[in-house]
């Protein structure tokens, strides 16, 4: 189980979109930046909209050993 | 680590790996169901018992991640037409958890959690290297081949958070 890819760079202002193509629950997490996707069941997305410039590490909540982390620049 | 814990472990890890040489896909799909409703069952005398948030949080994840496998290959058993069938593998799995629980039962507190996250650990390791050894080169149906594969990364993602909870539980 990953995020793929667990490194994403993006521009100030895109959308970015997570999937879950597992088979089971997923979240996208990151407390410091108030990003609760809730439990992703399978097929279902989560969009986020990055404004600010910086790194944006996040996991997913159930299974915290998956990590990535959006670089916005 | 406490040797006592340890011993029915070590029993068990070889009876799975020596009980058969190549098992039939109705037994592969026995030792599937079982192999999760084993963790399924551990997971939810590990979650009333437990009162540490992050073993219990654990615990509940896994019976939400093996019951989803289990509804998958109960769902591919049932379209393909195939009808589990029990085996020895299948029945050192069984032996190994009733071993598990009656031994976590008698436990309380900080010991209840270490024996129950070190006995994760040990079990996933053992089950990827049953995937790996003999449920993926032994299975003929393609698409049950397919649903074991996509299973493994839950398995090792299960293992890694298996291991950094032992980690923790060990500073504490």
């Amino acid at each position: 189980m990953k995020f793929v890819p667990e490194r994403l760079e993006v521009a100030a202002g895109d959308r970015i979109t997570w999937v879950n193509r597992d088979f089971v629950p997923h979240s996208v997490t990151a407390k410091d930046h108030g990003i609760e996707s809730g439990d992703l069941a399978e097929g279902k997305k989560f969009t986020y909209l990055a404004r600010q410039r910086g790194e944006i590490a996040y996991i997913c909540r159930l299974h915290p050993v998956m990590r990535g982390v959006v670089v916005v620049k | 680590m406490n040797v006592k814990y340890m011993l029915p472990i070590a029993l068990f890890v070889p009876a799975l790996a020596l009980a058969q040489g190549k098992p039939s896909d109705p037994q592969i799909a026995h030792i599937v169901v079982t192999a999760n409703q084993i963790d399924i069952d551990a997971g939810k005398l590990a979650k009333s018992h437990s009162k540490n948030k992050e073993v219990q949080a654990f615990a509940q994840q896994m019976i939400t991640d093996h019951s989803a496998v289990n509804k998958q290959a109960g769902a591919l058993a049932k379209k393909l037409g195939v009808k589990p069938e029990d085996n020895d593998t299948s029945k050192a799995l069984k032996k190994g958890a009733n071993d598990n629980v009656a031994n976590l039962k008698k436990l309380k507190g900080a010991p209840f959690d270490e024996a129950y996250v070190e006995h994760e650990v040990v079990y996933h390791q053992q089950v990827l290297d049953a995937i790996d050894k003999v449920l993926i080169p032994s299975a003929q149906n393609q698409e049950l081949k397919e649903l074991i594969v996509k299973v493994r990364p839950a398995i090792a993602t299960h293992l890694e958070h298996a291991k950094h909870l032992q980690a923790g539980l060990g500073k504490k």
